[in-house]
């Protein structure tokens, strides 16, 4: 144990230099879209009354996703007693407490009035999904940071005691001074992490991600949310999007950290992200062929627009690389277990999830409320854009340097 | 300054805008004088010569000795909850009701009486006298000056049939202050709200910009201040003073926040009907109280030619059309 030297970032230096020149770079351009956004507020956005959400709840919707589905690998971990999956339980904890704080930096942007964000803290209203999905979030990163502790504390005892510089620093600060690592302490740890994960799975999958999916599906005024399949759609599409983030972060690790690589777990990461794809597909499906039988002209032309109209990008985006893509690499036993094959999937359903998400924001809100109305047109503006690279860079950041000072990979391989 | 100046100063005032005014100040019980004298400190108060404190201190006594009892039970205009403007400890010692006019209000409001009747207003509008002029939009626009993007009242055109026989249909619509809003429901906040008139309303001091009041209306008629005003076509630049929002509201005030009809709520309070509804030039347009059996809306509601819209969304409007 001792002779471990707690060195847990980049191997080689000029991939780190090079890694966080990028992310500079697109964090400079995120705070010109920034500066844009304080200053002119909402007018450099395309939004209008007809198109009143776009690229900033797209994204919003697709943080909430990939950190419940990041979570809830996570949770099988700790909680189903998954002992493979200890390996990734951390970082998918951390993934998935940056993905709530971006999705939340997202939607606090879409505000009109961002000095007015916490009032539904001050102002209640048990009616509004709303209402009760802020505070679901506000208690859903209380418990991912609780576990994230929980799960590190004795590794950031270690750190502190044997390691050096600012990592033993920022460990030492992190234990909350409970340094005491007798096996009693550590099991008091792991009593504690499977509550919060017990606490945790149904907050994410029914409040956390269920709600955001009920968020959109309440409402009646428009027919291709209104479905009550719709907010289970969305709990499967996060754990795809969490999956395949946390496949492809556990890749990344091993090549740029040189953390210890399982092909094992890889292919059992790669068997669930190709299980809940399928799923993913199927309840979509499901959901299609019940709008669609119906003839109802809203829900007939809502498919149209997705499928054709000027925002049919997304869903492409979607069929290709959330859909075929990984499942043409899953599919063969032989690209499951070869991490450079399994990094290609794994980007590639994070990349493709982003369009799932714009096919549920945009299109559905094109189609005009009542026949006579002007249809809405939309689409994100340069700004839009810019900012969301902003935001989505500092998630980077935050995980990189994170992932750098803090003990997220076991040092103790438990498996 | 002393108080032969301002009598004679107020004279002229006075002459200025009444003939032998004091004549006509003297029929009074009460004393001119003092009344001028009071005119004319309360200036210097104004002007800052005179603190409110030093005022009421003077007159304090003399004021019981000439109004008596209506004095002593009248709220002291210095003493309010926002803007008090005399220090506490003078205040408690005024002969006259230390409470604000609000507190004296909340007192008389609470127990409204039995025969108060509160209206439930409604909208109906008849398609066939409507001609699809858009006098209602322009008149909202006007009136409520809304700004770039956002219009209250729309003119929806419908075509039928197929050429040569072919009808076209105007349906003018405002809100239609459902009974059951969907836009107050998803509300997080309560920043819409349905008042007991049956008109939903938006507190511009709390509403954040969410926007998915704008989402969840299934009407359309929900809009949103995203920044653009019509400022610079105006001479006095950020001087504009919206009716909707009250008298302190400029255009500024709404930006970032949704926005709705609320049937002109500050002509309502008036006793005078929507902008829309005054201004439509083929009286299509018909408001009323919906509560009351009696009134002409509710007749027309119940006519066989009268429809809502999307009524299997259950919002329950309270808005007919007469086919």
């Amino acid at each position: 144990m001792s002779t471990r030297s707690y060195n847990f970032g980049f191997q080689d230096s000029r991939v780190r230099v090079g890694w966080y020149a990028i992310l500079a770079v697109l964090l400079v351009v995120g705070l010109y879209g920034l500066y844009v956004r304080l200053t002119t507020g909402l007018l450099e956005t395309n939004l209008t009354a007809e198109v009143p959400w776009g690229v900033w709840i797209a994204f919003y919707i697709y943080f909430v996703g990939l950190s419940a589905g990041a979570f809830l690998v996570s949770a099988m971990a700790n909680v189903l007693g998954m002992r493979s999956l200890h390996a990734i339980e951390r970082d998918a904890l951390f993934v998935a407490i940056i993905s709530m704080i971006v999705a939340l930096l997202f939607v606090q942007s879409d505000l009109g009035r961002i000095d007015r964000s916490f009032a539904p803290l001050l102002h209640r209203q048990g009616m509004s999904v709303l209402s009760w999905e802020v505070h679901a979030y506000a208690v859903y990163i209380g418990v991912l940071t609780g576990e994230l502790y929980f799960s590190m504390r004795k590794d950031l005892v270690t750190v502190s005691e044997t390691g050096s510089g600012i990592r033993a620093k920022l460990a030492g600060l992190l234990t909350l001074g409970r340094t005491d690592v007798s096996e009693e302490a550590v099991a008091t740890d792991r009593k504690w992490l499977k509550r919060l994960g017990i606490l945790g799975i149904p907050l994410a999958i029914f409040f956390v991600h269920g709600g955001t999916g009920l968020l959109f599906a309440v409402n009646h005024s428009i027919s291709y949310w209104h479905t009550g399949v719709f907010p289970v759609i969305f709990i499967i599409s996060a754990v795809v999007s969490g999956l395949g983030l946390v496949v492809a972060l556990y890749v990344a690790r091993s090549k740029f950290f040189g953390d210890h690589l399982s092909r094992e777990l890889l292919a059992g990461l790669g068997k669930l992200l190709g299980a809940f794809i399928l799923i993913d597909i199927g309840l979509k499906a499901l959901d299609t062929l019940v709008g669609l039988y119906g003839m109802s002209p809203a829900k007939v032309e809502t498919w149209y627009l997705i499928v054709f109209g000027e925002n049919a990008w997304a869903f492409w985006l979607m069929v290709i690389f959330a859909w075929l893509i990984p499942l043409a690499i899953l599919s063969r036993k032989r690209w499951r277990r070869s991490p450079r094959m399994m990094v290609v999937a794994g980007l590639s359903v994070v990349f493709g999830v982003i369009g799932t998400r714009f096919v549920i924001v945009v299109p559905a809100l094109l189609v005009p409320d009542m026949d006579g109305m002007p249809a809405g047109v939309y689409a994100g503006t340069a700004e839009e854009w810019i900012l969301s690279v902003g935001f989505i860079a500092l998630g980077a950041l935050i995980y990189t340097v994170g992932a750098e000072l803090l003990p997220l990979k076991p040092l103790e391989d438990d498996h | 300054m002393g108080a032969g100046d301002s009598l004679e100063n107020y004279e002229t005032l006075l002459e200025d805008h009444l003939e032998e005014s004091l004549e006509e100040l003297e029929k009074t019980e009460y004393s001119t004088d003092l009344g001028i004298m009071m005119a004319a400190d309360a200036r210097r108060v104004s002007s800052g010569e005179m603190s409110s404190d030093e005022y009421w201190g003077k007159y304090d006594d003399v004021a019981v000795s000439e109004f008596g009892e209506d004095y002593e039970q009248t709220p002291n205009p210095a003493v309010d909850r926002v803007q008090q403007t005399i220090r506490e400890e003078t205040a408690e010692t005024l002969s006259c009701d230390a409470c604000s006019l609000p507190d004296v209000a909340e007192d008389v409001d609470e127990e409204p009486s039995e025969d108060d009747h509160i209206p439930q207003w409604g909208m109906v509008i008849d398609l066939e006298k409507c001609v699809g002029c858009e006098s209602c939009t322009t008149a909202c626009k006007a009136e409520n000056r809304t700004p770039p993007g956002v219009s209250y009242n729309v003119v929806m055109e419908q075509e039928h049939g197929v050429f040569p026989n072919v009808t076209r249909t105007h349906m003018p619509r405002p809100c239609l202050q459902c009974q059951n809003p969907p836009c107050v429901q998803v509300c997080p906040i309560t920043a819409t709200y349905k008042m007991e008139n049956g008109i939903t309303t938006i507190d511009y001091d709390r509403c954040f910009g969410c926007r998915y009041c704008l989402v969840a209306c299934p009407y359309g008629a929900r809009y949103f201040d995203f920044g653009e005003d019509y400022q610079d076509e105006f001479d006095e630049e950020g001087k504009v003073e919206v009716p909707e929002y009250g008298n302190e509201r400029t255009f500024e005030d709404t930006t970032g926040q949704a926005m709705k009809c609320n049937y002109c709520h500050h002509r309502l309070e008036r006793g005078e009907e929507p902008a829309c509804v005054e201004t439509c030039i083929g009286d299509a347009r018909y408001m009323g109280d919906l509560a009351d059996p009696e009134s002409e809306v509710s007749e027309m509601a119940s006519d066989q030619r009268a429809f809502r819209l999307k009524e299997e969304q259950g919002t329950d409007p309270n808005m007919y059309y007469l086919k």
